[in-house]
């Protein structure tokens, strides 16, 4: 069990990576943010598959770092908006941000 | 109003205890120190947010099993996207009237960003904005829905249409 | 028993960390992104959460567990609406 535990906790350490390639790339603050938001559940996760190998102290960490994780984007939105009140509502959305838009991802573009 | 507020009380001192006591467990002396620690609490919700709406906590443990079949199948619809060669996805966005309270809009906006292929961003108007993974795979079919739960569990009385 | 509920379990959640992860950096915008992180990291959290409570000790562990997963799901359900609407609001440097 210990042996498939580490595996585990190793596999999700690898894919905190993944999202930090995200906080690098962006582009946008929003990806950032939430890539280091995969960061803080992640971390939690990690916590939690490794708390039987540790005598079960690190659920406690893991609780504080669940909190913390979303306190991290309550700021995030408090610092973007422009009173600091944080209100995301308080501006209307953009028309332009709406529209769905063309990637080159877009399947139905390759295939139709 | 005045029994709104009873409940109120009596929910949150409920549930702030019982996180009171899952965070203390092994420990009694902990408790002690939950005594103040609880009603502070309480207090300080009420002040930050005021019962308004009498909320109906069995209505609540029905809508728990269709909120975490619904978690599920929408985590198996992201991995499946994910992991496919060519990443079917079709973006758009959906905004939809909204006649729930704020509370209740921002309840429901988080319970869709867990459900398969929605996401709120939000309301703008009273109209709730939805972004859609797929907009063919029929996502939005099941907001309507959810918006009565959670109108159901809080009481809201709603408008014919559904909409403010 | 208990220890193959928990290796099928916390697999599952691995696996949806991982689909998360994958789907952070393929999918082609912020909001696609978002649901992603949304939906498949919680999940995970879910299912890992589930496994490592059959090894628990005592309930006290098990309620921790139970905690932490509620905690998580109730911030991702807010946080996802409220970088959702932050981003719909400004377009910053791509």
């Amino acid at each position: 069990m210990t042996l498939w535990l580490t595996f585990v906790a190793l596999g999700v350490l690898a894919s905190l990576a993944g999202a930090l390639w995200r906080v690098w790339r962006g582009p946008r603050e929003a990806d950032r943010m939430m890539a280091a938001q995969l960061v803080g559940t992640g971390g939690v996760g990690l916590l939690v598959v490794l708390a039987p190998l540790q005598d079960w102290a690190a659920l406690d960490v893991a609780l504080v770092l669940a909190l913390l994780a979303a306190l991290a984007a309550v700021g995030f939105v408090k610092a973007r908006s422009d009173d600091g009140a944080g209100d995301p509502e308080e501006a209307p959305p953009t028309p332009e941000m709406m529209r769905p838009r063309q990637t080159r991802h877009d399947p139905r573009g390759r295939h139709g | 109003m005045r029994g709104i507020w009873i409940k109120a009380i009596l929910h949150r001192t409920v549930l702030f205890g019982a996180i009171w006591g899952v965070l203390t467990a092994p420990g009694v002396e902990g408790l002690v120190a939950g005594l103040f620690a609880v009603p502070a609490t309480v207090w300080l919700s009420l002040r930050l947010m005021p019962a308004h709406h009498p909320v109906a906590l069995w209505r609540l443990a029905l809508h728990l099993p269709r909120f975490l079949a619904g978690s599920v199948t929408g985590g198996i619809d992201v991995a499946r996207r994910a992991f496919a060669r060519d990443m079917p996805l079709n973006p758009g966005w959906v905004e939809l009237p909204v006649d729930l309270p704020d509370g209740g809009r921002v309840a429901l906006g988080g319970e869709l960003s867990l459900m398969p292929g929605t996401l709120a961003a939000g309301s703008h108007e009273g109209r709730l904005l939805v972004h859609l993974l797929d907009t063919e795979a029929g996502f939005d079919r099941t907001i309507p829905r959810e918006a009565a739960d959670i109108a159901a569990i809080l009481g809201a009385k709603r408008t014919r249409d559904g909409r403010p | 028993m208990a220890d193959l509920a928990t290796i099928a379990l916390t697999a599952a959640g691995l696996f949806f960390f991982v689909a998360g992860t994958v789907g952070l950096i393929r999918f082609p915008d912020t909001f696609t992104r978002l649901h992603a992180l949304t939906k498949a990291d919680n999940l995970g959290l879910g299912f890992i959460a589930l496994g490592i409570a059959l090894q628990a000790e005592t309930w006290a562990q098990v309620a921790r567990l139970g905690l932490i997963w509620a905690l998580a799901l109730l911030a991702a359900g807010a946080m996802a609406q409220l970088v959702a609407r932050t981003a719909l609001e400004r377009e910053d440097a791509e």
